[in-house]
C-alpha cells in the first residue's frame, strides 16, 4: 500500500516539475530578500550606532553666523549640569566657483554649502573610511564621501582652491565620513584641512560657527533645546539635534530596506498562491486515487501527511538556500550603508535575525499548505470513485455561448469565455499580474514624483525660478535691502518675494513655551501646496508644517499662542503644508519681520529671461549670497536617493519580468497539460495551431490587461498611500504621484504584454506535436 | 467511379523505447466517392492508425496519400488543418466533444473557425443537422446533460457542419449500447445516401453490415475485401450480417 502512495507522490513531483521548481524559487527569493532586507536594517542600525559612537556625535548643534562671544557660551555651559561637553568650531564656507575637485571644472553649479574645517578637538569627529579620526598634514585635504561617489575620486587625487591672488593645491588623503553632513539630503558638506591651511583659507570665504553640545542624558535634549533658545546666546542659524542626525543618516537606506522586505512579502504571497494552485490541481488529478485509498481504508490523515511532508521539505530547503544566497549577496545590499555609514563589528544578531526571518517565510508556507490540505478531508470515497474528476467550470456556460456571438473572432471569444467561466483557475495568474504591475509602477511613479519640479512643494517652498539665500554678515539688513532694490529695477523679474526666518516663542501642546523658526513674508505670491487650508494672509494667521501640526495636535481653524515682540498673541492656523526640511518642523506667518532675531534671509523670484544667465548675473553683482535654481538644487541634494531609487526601480522591473515570465510559462504549461485532450481534439477536427494559440494568448493577455488595470489603480491609490505613510515620518504625509503617462501607461504595459505574449508562445510550443493518436492510446 | 482518397505504399513506424514498431506496412487503399467503407480487424492491427494517417492528423513515415487530388505529404501543418477542417469530418469512439462547450457550440465551432460563411447561416445549417439526427431539442444543453447516443449524434453533426467530402468514423458505436448504436447507424446511413463518403472502423458485424465494402486489416496490412450492395432497407440487415459473418470467420475474426 505504501508503494501505491509513494508512486502517487513521485508522479506528482514529476508531473509538476516546472511548477514545483517555481514554488521553490519563489520561496527561495522571498527568503533571500527578507533575510537580506532584515540584515540591511540591522547593519544600518549597527553601523549608525558605531558611527555615532566612533565620531562621538554631537547631541545639539546651533549654527551661527556673525559675532560670537566664546566666553559667554563657555560660562553658560559650565554652569549647566546637563552639559557633558561643549565645543565651538569654525567653518569657512567658500563659494563653489573657487573650488576645483580633481579637474578643471569648478563647483560653481553646486547647491551644496562647501565648508572647510579643522578636525574637532573634543567630539563630532570627522572619520575616514575606516572610521578612524582623520588627520591631515599641510597640503592635504579630506573630501566628503558625497564627492567620492559623485566624481569617482581616488586617494591621491588633487583639489584646488583659487583665491584672489593665490591658489591653494591640496592632495586628497582621506574621504570624510561625516556624521553630521554625510547624507546627500543634507546640503552642506565639510572638507577637513590642516590648521595652518585653515588659517590661510580663512580670508577666502565666510566664517560660520557651530556651537555643539553633548549632554549627560539624551532624554534632556528637548529641555536643553528650549533652555538654550531662551538665552541670549548666539542663534543666527539653524539647529540640528541627535534625532535629526540619526534620521537623516538612516532615511535613504532604511526606506530601501523597507521596500526590499515589502517585495519579499509580495513574493511570498506569490509562492503561497502557486502552492494553492498546485495543491488544488493535485487534488483534482488525484481525486479518484485519493478516493480509492480512502475506500480501501487508508486514513485521510495519513494521505495528507505524505503530501504535507513534501511541502515541508520544499519550504525548508528553499528558505535555507535563500538564506545562504543572502549571505553571498550581503555586500550588494549593504554597499551604500558600508560607504556612507561604515561597517560595524560583526555580531551574532546579524546572522541570527536574517536566519529567523528566512525561517518565518518557511513557516508561512508550511502553515498555509496545512490549511489548504484540509480539503483532503472533504473528499468522499464513493463520490470520488463515481465521478472521477470534479467539474471544471465555475459558472454555467450556456449564458455565454459561441453560437450566440455575432462578430468577435471565435478564438478570441473562446479565450475570453474560458477565463470568465473558469475564473478560479486564472486567479493565480490574475493576482500575480496585479502584484507585478504594482511592484513596477509604484517605484516608477515615486521616482518620477521625486524628480519632478513639483517635488519642491514637499520641502515647504513655493515654486519659483530662482531662490536667493543671503548669508549672515554684519550689514546683512543693508545688503538685503540693496538686493531687493536691484530686483525691483530688474525688468526681467516678473515677481519676487522676500522671506525672513526668525525665532519666535510659541506655546506648545503642553502649554509650555517653545522656540520655533518662523518664516515671515507674503506667502500669497509664491503659492505653496497646502494639505489643508491656505496661506496665512493676515497678521494673526499662521501655517504649520505637517509634523508640527501633528506635534501640537492642531488643525486648520484652531488657534495657538505665539509671543510677538514680547506680547502673547493668538494666531489662527490657516493651513498645513508638507515639509521635509529642517526635521519637518517649520511654520510660516505673514507678520512683520523681526530683524533682530533673523536667522536667514531668502528671496524667491520668477524671471522671464534665461535662468542660467540670470543666476550668473546675480552671482556677479551680489556678494555672499547663494543663488539656486530649485530644480538643480533638488537634483543634487537628492542625487543619492534618486540613484538608489533608480537601482531599486530597475531591480524591481527585472524581478517582476522574471516573475511574470516564470508564472506565465508555468501557468500556460499547466493549463495546456490539463487541457491536453481538448487541444488534441481541436487539432484533430482541423482547428489550426494558429487559432488554438490565439485562444491561449487571448486568455493570458485578457488576464494580464485586467491585472495591469487593477495593478495600476492600486499603485496609484494604495501605493500612493503606502509611500505617503512611509514619508510622513520625515514630514511629507500626502505624496501625490507625478505619473509619467508614457512610462506608466504605455511603456510598462507594453513591456509586460510583450513578455507575456512571447512567454505564452514559447510555452505553447509543446502543443505543436500533440496528437489525438497519443491521447486515445492512454 | 472516381476515387476521393488513395493511399499508396503507406507506412507508419513508431519509435518506442528505441525500438521501431511498424504499425502500417506498405498499405494500399482506394476510397471511392460516395461509398460507405468499413475497416475491420483485430485489436492492435492498426485501424485507428490508418485513419489518423490518411487524414493527416499524424505524419506518415513513408508512402503517399492523395485526397481530393492533393498529395498530403506535400502539405504543411496549416494546409493539413485546413483540409481537415473544411473537407473532412471525424467521429470518434470516445466521442471527444469539447468539454467546456455546450452541444450547439461543439457543432458550430468548426464552421465558425473556418469563417467562410455568415454565422446565421451556419446556425441554420446546424439546426437542420440536429433535426436530421434527432437532437434538435438539445440546442441549449451542456454536454454533461445528455446521453451517450445523443452525444455521438452531436459529434456527427459537428463532423458534418462544414459539408465535408469524407467522414471518418473510428468505432462510432463503440461506447454505445445497442439501441443508441442503431440510432447512430441510421443517421450515418442517411447521410451516406445523401452523398457523403464514409470510412468507418468497427468491431461490430452488425454495424459493418450497414456499409457496402469491408476491408479486413491484419498486422498493418489489408488482407481482404468483401463487397456488399448498397444498403437500402432495414429488412436486409439480418441477411447482410450473416453473409459478412461467414466471410469474417474465414478471415479469422
Ligand atoms: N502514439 C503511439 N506510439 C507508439 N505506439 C502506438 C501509438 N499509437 C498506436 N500505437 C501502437 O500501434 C498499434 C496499432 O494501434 P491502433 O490504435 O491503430 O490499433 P487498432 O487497430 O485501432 O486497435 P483497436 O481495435 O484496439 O482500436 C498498437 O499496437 C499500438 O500500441
Ligand atoms: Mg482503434
Amino acid at each position: 500500500m505504501i508503494l501505491v502512495i509513494y508512486k502517487i507522490i513521485k508522479n506528482d513531483l514529476l508531473k509538476k516539475k516546472v511548477i514545483m521548481t517555481a514554488v521553490f524559487i519563489f520561496i527561495m527569493l522571498s527568503a533571500l530578500l527578507i533575510a537580506g532586507g532584515s540584515r540591511m536594517l540591522i547593519d544600518l542600525n549597527n553601523s549608525i550606532n558605531s558611527l555615532f559612537d566612533k565620531s562621538s556625535a554631537a547631541h545639539f548643534i546651533q549654527s551661527h553666523t556673525g559675532e560670537l562671544n566664546e566666553e559667554e557660551i563657555l560660562n553658560w555651559s559650565r554652569e549647566k549640569e546637563s552639559v557633558k561637553k561643549h565645543q565651538i568650531s569654525e567653518m569657512i564656507s567658500i563659494d563653489g566657483s573657487k573650488i576645483f575637485i580633481n579637474g578643471e571644472k569648478s563647483e560653481s553649479d553646486t547647491v551644496m554649502d562647501l565648508n572647510f574645517v579643522k578636525q574637532n578637538q573634543d567630539f563630532d569627529y570627522m572619520l575616514n573610511l575606516n572610521n578612524q579620526k582623520i588627520k591631515v598634514n599641510k597640503g592635504e585635504i579630506a573630501v566628503p564621501i558625497y564627492y567620492l561617489q559623485r566624481l569617482d575620486l581616488n586617494l591621491g587625487d588633487s583639489m584646488k582652491i583659487e583665491g584672489d591672488k593665490k591658489q591653494f593645491n591640496f592632495k586628497i588623503t582621506s574621504f570624510v565620513r561625516d556624521v553630521q553632513m554625510n547624507p546627500s539630503i543634507i546640503s552642506s558638506k565639510r572638507f577637513v584641512v590642516n590648521a595652518d591651511d585653515f588659517e590661510k583659507l580663512s580670508p577666502l570665504g565666510e566664517s560660520e560657527y557651530q556651537i555643539a553640545f553633548q549632554l549627560n542624558d539624551l532624554n534632556q535634549l528637548q529641555q536643553f533645546r528650549d533652555e538654550y533658545s531662551r538665552t541670549e546666546l548666539p542663534q543666527k542659524g539653524p539647529t540640528i539635534d541627535y534625532q535629526l542626525l540619526k534620521m537623516a543618516n538612516a532615511v535613504t537606506d532604511g526606506l530601501i530596506a523597507a521596500v526590499i522586505i515589502l517585495i519579499s512579502l509580495l513574493l511570498n504571497l506569490i509562492a503561497l498562491l502557486c502552492l494553492r494552485f498546485i495543491i488544488l490541481l493535485t487534488l483534482e488529478e488525484d481525486y479518484r486515487e485519493i478516493g480509492v485509498m480512502k475506500a480501501i481504508g487508508i486514513k485521510s490523515k495519513k494521505i495528507k501527511k505524505i503530501y504535507f511532508y513534501k511541502y515541508l521539505f520544499i519550504a525548508l530547503t528553499a528558505s535555507l538556500m535563500g538564506y545562504i544566497f543572502s549571505i553571498a549577496l550581503n555586500k550588494l545590499f549593504a554597499k551604500n550603508i558600508a560607504l556612507y555609514i561604515g561597517k560595524a563589528p560583526e555580531s551574532l544578531i546579524q546572522v541570527l535575525i536574517p536566519f529567523l526571518a528566512a525561517l518565518i517565510v518557511a513557516l508561512f508556507v508550511i502553515i498555509f499548505s496545512l490549511i489548504v490540505l484540509r480539503r483532503f478531508k472533504k473528499i468522499s470515497a464513493v463520490e470520488a470513485i463515481r465521478m472521477g474528476s470534479r467539474g471544471d467550470l465555475n459558472i454555467n456556460s450556456s449564458s455565454f455561448s459561441l453560437f450566440k456571438s455575432k462578430y468577435l473572432n471565435s478564438s478570441i471569444f473562446l479565450g475570453l469565455r474560458d477565463v470568465i467561466l473558469r475564473y478560479k483557475l486564472y486567479a493565480v495568474l490574475f493576482i500575480v499580474f496585479i502584484l507585478s504591475t504594482f511592484i513596477i509602477i509604484v517605484p516608477v511613479n515615486f521616482l518620477n514624483t521625486i524628480q519632478s519640479a513639483d517635488f519642491i512643494s514637499y520641502m515647504g517652498v513655493g515654486k519659483s525660478d530662482i531662490i536667493i539665500d543671503i548669508r549672515q554678515s554684519k550689514n546683512i539688513e543693508q545688503r538685503f535691502k540693496e538686493i531687493i532694490n536691484y530686483l525691483e529695477d530688474d525688468a526681467e523679474v516678473e515677481k519676487f518675494s522676500p522671506y525672513i526666518t526668525s525665532q519666535y516663542e510659541i506655546i506648545n501642546q503642553d502649554g509650555e513655551a517653545e522656540n520655533l523658526m518662523v518664516e515671515t513674508g507674503d506667502f500669497s505670491i509664491f503659492q505653496l501646496d497646502y494639505l489643508e487650508g491656505g496661506a496665512p494672509l493676515l497678521e494673526n494667521e499662521i501655517a504649520l508644517s505637517y509634523l508640527l501640526a501633528e506635534q501640537f495636535n492642531k488643525k486648520v481653524g484652531e488657534e495657538m499662542e505665539m509671543i510677538i515682540k514680547g506680547r502673547p498673541q493668538r494666531m489662527l492656523i490657516t493651513g498645513i503644508y508638507q515639509d521635509i526640511t529642517d526635521g519637518g518642523k517649520t511654520a510660516k506667518a505673514n507678520i512683520e519681520a523681526d530683524f533682530s532675531s533673523a536667522a536667514w534671509y531668502t528671496i524667491n523670484l520668477d524671471i522671464s529671461g534665461n535662468r542660467a544667465e540670470k543666476i550668473a548675473e546675480y552671482k556677479q553683482n551680489f556678494e555672499d549670497v547663494k543663488i539656486t535654481d530649485p530644480d538643480e538644487y533638488f537634483q543634487q541634494t537628492f542625487k543619492n536617493t534618486i540613484d538608489q531609487l533608480e537601482l531599486l526601480t530597475f531591480s524591481s522591473l527585472v524581478i517582476v519580468i522574471l516573475i511574470t515570465v516564470l508564472i506565465t510559462s508555468l501557468f500556460i504549461k499547466t493549463l495546456t497539460a490539463k487541457d491536453k485532450s481538448q487541444i488534441a481534439v481541436k487539432k484533430a477536427i482541423g482547428i489550426s495551431l494558429k487559432n488554438i494559440k490565439l485562444e491561449y494568448i487571448t486568455k493570458a493577455l485578457f488576464v494580464l490587461n485586467l491585472g495591469i488595470i487593477l495593478g495600476t489603480i492600486t499603485a496609484n491609490t494604495l501605493g500612493e498611500k503606502i509611500v505617503s505613510a512611509a514619508l510622513s515620518i520625515v514630514g511629507a504625509a500626502e505624496i501625490n504621484f507625478k505619473i509619467s503617462v508614457f512610462q506608466s501607461y504605455i511603456i510598462i504595459p507594453l513591456l509586460l504584454i510583450l513578455f507575456v505574449s512571447l512567454t505564452v508562445l514559447w510555452s505553447l510550443k509543446s502543443i505543436n506535436d500533440l496528437s489525438i493518436a497519443d491521447i486515445n492510446v492512454e | 467511379m472516381e476515387n476521393i482518397l488513395e493511399a499508396k505504399n503507406l507506412s507508419k513506424t513508431y519509435l518506442l523505447n528505441r525500438r521501431q514498431h511498424h504499425i502500417l506496412k506498405n498499405l494500399n487503399l482506394k476510397v471511392k466517392k460516395g461509398e460507405f467503407l468499413a475497416v475491420m480487424g483485430p485489436s492492435g492491427s492498426g485501424k485507428s492508425t490508418l485513419l489518423y494517417n490518411i487524414s493527416g492528423m499524424d505524419k506518415m513515415t513513408a508512402g503517399e496519400v492523395v485526397f481530393a487530388n492533393e498529395k498530403l505529404s506535400q502539405l504543411n501543418e496549416d494546409q493539413l488543418s485546413a483540409i481537415r477542417l473544411k473537407k473532412m469530418g471525424f467521429v470518434f469512439q470516445q466521442i471527444n466533444l469539447l468539454k467546456n462547450l455546450g452541444i450547439m457550440d461543439n457543432i458550430i465551432i468548426s464552421a465558425f473557425m473556418a469563417g467562410d460563411e455568415k454565422r446565421d447561416e451556419i446556425s441554420k445549417r446546424a439546426h437542420e443537422l440536429m433535426k436530421k439526427t434527432g437532437i434538435i431539442e438539445l440546442t441549449e444543453n451542456e454536454i454533461t446533460q445528455v446521453s451517450g447516443g445523443q452525444l455521438q449524434r452531436a459529434a456527427i453533426c459537428r463532423a458534418l457542419i462544414n459539408q465535408p467530402q469524407i467522414l471518418f468514423a473510428d468505432e462510432p458505436t463503440g461506447a454505445l449500447n445497442s439501441s443508441a448504436a442503431e440510432d447512430v447507424m441510421s443517421v450515418l446511413q442517411k447521410i451516406n445516401q445523401e452523398g457523403t463518403t464514409i470510412m468507418m472502423v468497427t468491431h461490430d458485424v452488425k454495424v459493418a453490415a450497414h456499409s457496402e465494402r469491408i476491408l479486413y486489416m491484419i498486422d498493418g496490412n489489408i488482407e481482404g475485401e468483401y463487397n456488399l450492395d448498397k444498403f437500402k432497407e432495414n429488412s436486409e440487415l439480418k441477411e447482410r450480417e450473416s453473409s459478412l459473418s461467414r466471410w469474417l470467420l474465414n478471415m479469422g475474426f
